[in-house]
């Protein structure tokens, strides 16, 4: 080891000086770039959630008109109106036809004009004489006499009340102020209501309960399927070729971009076995094959986290293998699956590539009533919307997507409320 | 009498109830003639046992018969007489008779259609007829099935093994699908895509630089590719990545080492909601905020070209996606390397960043671009905010600020829209979707392996 | 072989102390792992911190170049001075108290770096060479120092993990060196190693001593006697005895010191 002369195994410069002023120089230039790195990371951290802020934001700052509508009062006096209808024809029995044939939309336009002169009818929503109708049809004796409805707007009036309108709609809600007829209110067509061309009138409930049936389609076959996939590989696949496949699959499965489920979705599910587009049905189905990977990822994840003892004690007083996994290993393990579950949901319920090559982007007034009824999804909706022109439509879309975004944030919250309130460290 | 499908559900359901129970109390009562240790089971084994033959066979069936029975009604209906004065044209057709049918269905009042009045009762009689045949073999599958299960029951009988044959089964079949998936994927993409080449070569379409595919025309010429494989990488691996490495390494970085451990428990959920927020949401904050304002920007600038609708718009709002993506990642890869070596450099003077920049970040670095490879591979995947903030013209350009087209946004144009299924435009959509397909495959193997090798390094 | 021929040697009030300890006592959050320990180092001997695992000896250690900064919740009390400066004072640098008091960790540690580049990373950031040339100089006088030279030499290129247990430890000795420290605190070196290595390292530490001031904890009494002219006895985060290494294990004053030196506990 000390074959060198001594002498040169001990030669040394002069010790460091600490404290010379190059030494100390130097120190401060590493400390400043200390710093700097610092704040770039500090900066990254702050960009990415100001990033985050700025969307919420800007969604919220869009979206928060779509939940108010306005409405304007219009006088309707039955006596002189071109209406043709009175109580005791809509109470006997062609009542139902007499109302479908009545013309209720120059019934508003008429009236629209009567009240506040020529063009006024244009300030009512498209869809202001199905809330007339309705009216008449539960109380026909109104037709009696003057009554005053309470009329959503149309959209370009609706847009200037809310402070963002053309020239001649801010004059029109000019005029109606200073009458006194015009009022905002929460738009509860907006949760209730199917999609519309008239942005006044569109609601997201139609795409809701798409989602919805989707979503229940998909849950119905991931979390089976993938709870007992995850039960398989961990505590029964043999070691061999098959179950390396199966795992390969599966991982890759989980990593395959969306759009390419929707291929298989298209070739198979539609053109193959010939299911109807559109559907909640075949959109679940297509979902769910998107979704099983992440549930089994989850699933062997809290498997794997019980520990062999409590399988031993099991075996040990005389269980059989399927009675110690479904006695013992999946009840301690299913939080664990129940947060991949939700998460692997929440991911589902905010797709939308796949569903549009199945069909989903028809324009859906009426809510599906099964699963096989055409549909469209939550996501989808905003993506329809965002294409349309008019400016009506931008809130509405925000809108959407504030609803979609609490309702994935409740979702996210709740996976994380179970992992903590669950989650067993051994 | 039509049962609906849930009833119908629901009494066969019930019905494997009873067949439970009965197996049951015959097992018992063979355990009070002749006494308990003479039973091989317990009990509730037997009852599985027979409610299993009773309700599987009929649920099979009815699964079967759900997916064939429209069709049989749909035929039913076209063999009426009224069916001959139904227009030719397929559309207008299937308008009329989607309409009648939703009237029987009772979801619908009266039809804007008055064609349509005259199909409602011969659906409704078809509907009928056929629901009531499927429920009528439905409970015969059910008796029968449950007939042979209860008789085969003795007091030796192995029940339980049996039961658990059927469970280990249906483990196996769960495990399966995914296999089935895979090979779906793989076959479909096969051979639609085969067709596509039969029509269109595939190196015209590998190396052609002219993407204009339209209807009825197999003109190789209109069928290149490359603008397109040029967009998805502009987007996804350039633009994309140039914001999401640096922020998501960065985030990462800072909260792993310098953050308070506070800040930490709050910023890294706020930076996932970043993932967990829809594609769709983000092409909409993309095409309503981010183009308009880079547009305005690069006109001031005077970049010329400048779109609505461009690439950087895009691959901006795909980064910020990817940055929890990349920031998880790489807090994995700087976990995983060694306290002691950490240590080591910081007992020898060494500052913080000194520490991580030449220490940490090196070793860290075959798991962080492991995560890359990861991140590139979802982000030329991505799909919904290309659609909505890039555009769909196919451009060959290194133009950030023009408009560009990508993989995934001409998947959706070729398929969405009128289209019919054998044109060389459809078939076109199935052969970048292999493509497609193959690459992701390709870069997350390649990650994964350069990650698992990270990893078992530091083991 | 000690240079102090007094007969008893006190912990403290040594003329010859390069680092001075004072009532230290250190924390993690709540629990004292440290209570109240006075010592001082010597400037050309060996000291040698003995007990059993758990009593503080490695705690200590790390207080002497404060790597104990780098647990959030660990806090040090009393006053630890290196050549008459107080080390965790507001002007003291932290990052130039530990190139002057270097670490050996208890696992070798080297980066996943060429050798060359693991010796060459301390004078690198602290700008101690000026060129490529003075580099070398530094780099192949520190690893003749840690006594790897002959056997890296050639390959200094390679990866320092590529190396043997006992060389990656005289590899992270070496780096130690390269920044020519004035103390070198050395946590149970020899531990991870076989007893050729360990050899190897124990006539290394007799190399370098009187060059810089050596602290080693460890485990093994029989090394502490051969390496160290001193030796200090820690037993549940006290200090218990401090005294020549040859008194030490001959004529211990405590109890509990003959107790753990004839093996009846630890």
């Amino acid at each position: 080891m000390n074959n060198e002369p001594a002498s040169d195994r001990f030669v040394d410069p002069t010790p460091t000086d600490w404290n010379s002023a190059e030494m100390q120089a130097r120190i401060r230039k590493r400390y400043a770039s200390e710093r700097r790195f610092k704040f770039l990371g500090l900066t990254a951290v702050v960009a990415s959630a100001a990033f985050l802020a700025f969307l919420l934001l800007v969604m919220l700052g869009n979206g928060i008109g779509g939940f108010s509508q306005t409405r304007i009062a219009l006088p309707i006096d039955f006596e002189t109106a071109p209406i043709g209808l009175d109580p005791d024809l809509i109470r006997s029995g062609s009542g139902e036809a007499a109302l479908a044939g009545a013309d209720f939309r120059g019934l508003v336009d008429y009236a629209a004009t009567e009240a506040y002169g020529p063009g006024a009818d244009a300030w009512f929503s498209g869809g202001a004489w199905e809330i007339v109708r309705a009216r008449i049809a539960a109380d026909p004796d109104i037709l009696l006499g003057k009554a005053t409805f309470d009329l959503p707007a149309a959209s370009d009036i609706d847009v200037a009340n809310k402070g963002d309108g053309g020239a001649v709609s801010e004059r029109a809600v000019a005029d109606l102020e200073r009458r006194g007829v015009i009022s905002k209110s929460f738009n509860s067509a907006f949760l209730t209501g199917g999609d519309a061309t008239d942005p006044a009138l569109a609601g997201i409930w139609g795409a809701l309960k798409g989602s919805l049936l989707t979503m229940a389609v998909t849950l119905a076959l991931a979390f089976p399927i993938g709870v007992l996939a995850s039960l398989y590989l961990e505590e029964y696949a043999p070691q061999n070729r098959w179950t390396d496949i199966i795992e390969v699959s599966i991982n890759n499965l989980a990593a395959v971009p969306s759009i390419i489920f929707g291929l298989l979705a298209l070739a198979v599910f539609i053109n193959f076995f010939g299911m109807p587009t559109s559907s909640p049905l075949v959109g679940g189905l297509t979902l769910a094959l998107m979704t099983m990977p992440v549930i089994v990822i989850a699933g062997r994840n809290a498997i794997k986290s019980v520990p062999p003892s409590i399988r031993d004690a099991a075996l040990g007083v005389g269980a059989s293998r399927v009675q110690v996994v479904f006695h013992h290993v999946l009840p301690l393990a299913l939080p664990g699956i129940l947060t991949g579950t939700i998460i692997g949901m929440a991911r589902a319920l905010g797709e939308t590539a796949p569903l549009l090559l199945i069909g989903m982007r028809a324009f859906i007034a009426d809510p599906p009533a099964g699963l096989s009824d055409a549909a469209t999804v939550l996501p989808m909706q905003i993506f329809l919307w965002s294409d349309e022109v008019d400016k009506g439509f931008v809130e509405k879309t925000s809108a959407a997507i504030i609803v979609l975004l609490v309702v994935l944030l409740t979702m996210n919250a709740l996976a994380v409320y179970f992992r903590n309130r669950f989650e067993k460290r051994w | 009498m039509t049962i609906s499908g849930p009833a119908l559900l629901f009494l066969v359901l019930g019905l494997g109830l009873v067949g439970w129970l009965t197996g049951r109390a015959r097992a018992r009562a063979f355990a009070t003639s002749q006494g308990r240790q003479a039973l091989h089971s317990l009990p509730s084994y037997h009852g599985w046992y027979v409610a299993l033959w009773a309700i599987v066979p009929p649920l099979v069936f009815l699964a079967v018969w759900t997916a064939l029975s429209p069709g049989l009604v749909t035929e039913a209906v076209l063999s009426t007489p009224a069916a001959q004065g139904l227009p030719a044209d397929g559309f207008s057709r299937s308008a009329i008779l989607g309409e009648a049918r939703s009237i029987a269905l009772g979801q619908l009042d009266a039809g804007f259609n008055p064609q349509a009045q005259a199909f409602v009762a011969p659906y409704r009689e078809a509907m009928a007829h056929y629901s009531m045949l499927g429920a009528v073999a439905a409970l015969l599958l059910l008796f029968a099935g449950w007939a042979f299960g209860y008789t085969r029951l003795k007091a030796n009988f192995r029940a339980r093994t049996r039961v658990e044959r059927v469970v280990m089964a249906l483990l196996l079949i769960a495990s399966l699908i995914a296999i089935l998936t895979t090979i779906g994927i793989v076959l479909s993409l096969v051979f639609e895509s085969a067709r596509f080449f039969g029509m269109v070569s595939p190196i015209a379409f590998l190396t052609g630089t002219n993407w204009n595919p339209s209807s009825g025309n197999v003109d190789p010429d209109l069928f290149g590719a490359i603008p397109l494989f040029w967009g998805t990488i502009l987007i996804g691996a350039i633009i994309a990545m140039l914001v999401a490495i640096p922020l998501g390494l960065m985030s990462a970085i800072y909260l792993t080492q310098y953050a308070h451990s506070n800040v930490r428990a709050w910023m890294k959920p706020i930076l996932e909601i970043l993932a967990g927020v829809p594609t769709v949401v983000y092409g909409y904050f993309a095409a309503l905020t981010v183009a308009p304002a880079l547009r305005d920007f690069a006109v001031m600038i005077g970049i010329p070209q400048a779109s609505s609708e461009s690439a950087m718009a895009a691959g901006i709002v795909m980064g910020v996606m990817i940055i929890p993506f990349v920031s998880s990642m790489a807090d994995d890869s700087i976990n995983a390397v060694p306290q002691s070596m950490r240590d080591g450099s910081l007992a020898m003077g060494s500052t913080k960043s000194e520490t991580i920049k030449q220490v940490i970040l090196p070793a860290a670095l075959p798991g962080v671009v492991g995560g890359v490879l990861l991140a590139v591979s979802r982000a030329i995947g991505e799909t919904m905010i290309v659609v909505m903030a890039a555009g769909l013209s196919a451009n060959m350009t290194a133009n950030p600020f023009a408009s560009v087209t990508t993989v995934t946004a001409q998947i959706v144009k070729l398929l969405t829209g009128d289209q019919e299924f054998d044109s060389a435009k459809t078939l076109a959509a199935f052969a970048l979707g292999l493509v497609l397909f193959i690459v992701t495959l390709l870069l997350n193997i390649v990650a994964l392996r350069v990650v698992k090798k990270y990893r078992e390094a530091y083991e | 072989m000690s240079t102090d021929t007094s007969d008893a040697v006190s912990a403290t009030g040594s003329p010859n102390a390069k680092m001075t300890a004072r009532d230290v006592s250190v924390f993690y959050g709540d629990k004292q792992a440290i209570n109240s320990v006075s010592i001082d180092v010597d400037r050309d001997n060996v000291t040698a911190f003995i007990g059993p695992s758990g009593c503080g000896k490695s705690t200590f250690l790390r207080t002497l170049n404060r790597m104990n900064d780098t647990i959030p919740s660990a806090r040090v009390e009393g006053e630890i001075k290196l050549d008459g400066e107080d080390i965790y004072a507001s002007a003291m640098d932290v990052v130039q108290l530990r190139a002057r008091v270097g670490m050996v960790f208890q696992k070798p540690n080297p980066f996943p770096k060429s050798i060359y580049d693991n010796v060459a990373y301390g004078p690198k950031i602290h700008g101690l060479a000026d060129n490529k040339g003075e580099m070398d100089t530094i780099v192949e006088r520190s690893l003749k120092r840690a006594g790897l030279w002959e056997e890296v030499k050639d390959r200094l290129t390679d990866s320092g993990t590529a190396l043997s247990g006992g060389q990656q430890q005289r590899l992270c000795i070496a780096r130690a060196i390269a920044v020519d420290p004035e103390v070198i605190l050395m946590d149970e070196p020899c531990s991870a190693l076989d007893p050729i290595a360990t050899a190897k390292i124990e006539e290394l530490i007799h190399e370098l001593r009187g060059r810089y001031a050596i602290v080693i904890v460890t485990h093994n009494m029989q090394q502490a006697a051969r390496v160290s002219q001193r030796t200090a006895f820690f037993h549940l985060g006290t200090l218990v005895e401090y005294g020549l290494t040859t008194d030490i294990f001959t004529n211990p004053r405590e109890t509990r010191t003959k107790d753990y030196i004839t093996g009846r506990y630890g």
